[in-house]
């Protein structure tokens, strides 16, 4: 049954320009890290570019660890960085600046925080691009979305969500709720890293640990990129349990076999008082929404 | 009396090394911004970091306003290498010496970890620490296994602690740990992902609902607690079937995802530990902490 178009704030929100830097991947002298299992990995698929990993692809099964589809870029100023983590939104536009490449657009399609290390924030790029890119390369994101709110629905929170991703996904208003496409529904035992951290910055894992409960939530084949719910969640400033609340969030990078990590879930939506009702639609994902190849 | 046994758990700690590791009282920082609590107000809170004169292991864990409150003194070190050694290699219940000050050569204990390591001194003593008062942690603990059970790994748990705490075996081969409450898994925060001995996890108890639902309105610093479906042997995260074993080690949190923090002490498959609900169990009786 269809609903009606929800409206959003669009006039009110304001354009800024935030840049960053490709980054490069970095490692202490010992590589390894000690997975749940108490098995040392190295872990490879944070920071710099990944040339065969994008956005719609599974989230799952690589030997990696939280692999970032596409670009990862960051400010070399903290406070810069916390500006760009903040006010780039998924859905956003993104050009080339600086090196062979420039002048090419790309999409943000995601938030990566790991806490006391770093703050990504993913792009895509099509696969020419990417062959022309290096570490260094400037970025710059045409931030918009920062502010966004739906009038007839004061109760629900937005972060990091982009017109560009508001307009493609299109949530409907219906009896007086906001009816949004999500691929699947994530129970709060298995929000993992990312629990206390800023909203609008911040990335809260899946943990993946209990296979179990993968298959028993519909959860082992979820793709980069796939839009979900987490039930009894609240992300209105900071991130955590509440009985009762719904976030919506967007899989930004991939597991993980660290304890208390696995998929990274960026925040796009957030209500405590019902007023998101999440609708399963196994092609809710950014990559068909967007027409990221 | 039924026939399980109450005798004294064998482990290696013989074979465990005794270190001193300097630290440093250390002193609060404050963004200068607010934080959030769980209702949306913007808010200031003391709590971490420095020397709490008024609360204490073993003082209620709600009815603060603060904001991840540390009982009596919280201690780090300058640099930085030298702060993770001290950082993850002080457990509960190692014996803390005061090296300068006035109040040098006074006698403390370590009762938990955040983002410091959390010492407990006779509130005589604490009246006269400052921050930059210099210590010294007897690290004792990491590495030390029960050896009759074998599938339990034990993490910032010092001997004396163990010793001191009622454990017992029952006829099932069980662990017995005395606690004042089993935690579900859906109320773990931040310190989800870190590692087992480093700082503790947050329990999400920022939401008065949350509190009174679960019945945990008197929990208090220095409780004994079971984790349900938490593996904290290689970090911490969520696996059904498994437990932790944990101590409140500061109070109140206010911010979401955040909360109570409780520093965990063991780990291993449900079927090897029988929590037992009782009224109390905490540290400061354990260990006898002086007034």
């Amino acid at each position: 049954m269809p609903g009606q178009r929800a409206e959003i704030n669009r006039e009110e929100l304001v354009m800024t320009a935030v840049t960053g830097e490709i980054t490069s991947p970095a490692m202490d002298g010992n590589p390894y890290e000690v997975s749940a299992n108490g098995e040392p990995i190295v872990p490879v698929g944070v920071g710099g570019i990944r040339y065969n990993v994008r956005v719609g692809m599974p989230a799952f099964g690589w030997v990696g660890d939280q692999v970032e589809p596409g670009v990862s870029i960051a400010h070399p100023l903290e406070e810069a960085n916390d500006a760009l983590n903040i006010f780039a939104c998924v859905g956003n536009r993104v050009q080339v600046r600086g090196g062979d490449a420039a002048g090419a657009w790309g999409t943000v399609t995601g938030k990566h925080e790991e806490f006391r290390a770093y703050k990504h924030v993913l792009v895509h790029l099509d696969s020419e691009t990417l062959e022309r890119l290096l570490p260094g390369d400037t970025l710059l994101v045409r931030a918009h979305g920062c502010g966004l709110r739906l009038p007839a629905l004061p109760g629900i929170t937005c972060h990091s969500l982009g017109p560009e991703l508001w307009d493609a996904w299109d949530p409907q208003l219906r009896d007086g709720r906001l009816v949004v496409r999500v691929a699947a529904i994530v129970p709060p035992e298995l929000m993992g890293s990312g629990s206390g951290r800023l909203s609008a910055a911040a990335c809260i894992d899946l943990q993946t640990a209990d296979e179990e409960m993968l298959q028993r939530h519909g959860l082992s084949a979820l793709r980069l990129g796939d839009l979900v719910a987490v039930r009894d969640w609240d992300a209105a400033y900071f991130t955590g349990y509440r009985e009762g609340a719904l976030t919506v969030g967007v899989i930004a990078h991939g597991d993980s076999r660290l304890a208390g990590h696995g998929p990274g879930i960026t925040i796009l939506l957030s209500c405590s008082d019902g007023s998101i009702e999440p609708a399963m639609d196994a092609a809710a994902n950014i990559a068909l929404l967007l027409g990221l190849a | 009396m039924c026939a399980e046994t109450a005798t004294r758990l064998a482990t290696n700690e013989d074979r465990l090394v005794t270190l001193g590791i300097e630290a440093t009282i250390s002193h609060p920082t404050q963004s200068p911004s607010y934080a959030v609590d769980a209702d949306g107000r913007p808010m200031i809170r003391p709590g971490m970091a420095g020397v709490c004169y008024n609360t204490r292991v073993g003082d209620r864990v709600f009815g603060w306003a603060a904001d991840h409150l540390e009982p009596g003194v919280s201690a780090g070190h300058p640099q930085p290498r030298r702060y993770q050694a001290l950082q993850f290699l002080a457990c509960v219940g190692n014996r803390v010496r005061v090296t300068s000050g006035p109040a040098k050569g006074a006698e403390g204990v370590v009762t938990g970890k955040h983002a410091y390591v959390l010492i407990d001194f006779p509130q005589a003593v604490l009246d006269q620490l400052a921050p930059g008062d210099r210590l010294l942690v007897r690290a004792h603990g990491q590495g030390l296994r029960v050896l009759d059970f074998p599938s339990i790994v034990t993490r910032s748990c010092s001997p004396a602690l163990l010793h001191a705490m009622p454990l017992r075996r029952t006829p099932a081969g069980a662990l017995a740990v005395p606690v004042v409450a089993e935690l579900p898994a859906y109320v773990m925060g931040a310190g989800i992902g870190m590692s087992s001995e480093w700082a503790n996890c947050d329990v999400m108890l920022t939401h008065p609902d949350t509190i009174w639902r679960l019945g945990l309105g008197n929990l208090r610093m220095g409780d004994v607690v079971a984790m349900r479906d938490q593996d904290h042997r290689f970090g911490r995260g969520y696996r059904g079937g498994m437990c932790a074993i944990g101590i409140v080690a500061h109070g109140i949190g206010v911010i979401p995802g955040h909360g109570t923090g409780v520093i965990t002490i063991m780990s291993g498959p449900a079927e090897s530990f029988a929590p037992e609900p009782v009224a109390a169990a905490n540290i400061r009786d354990y260990l006898a902490l002086p007034a």
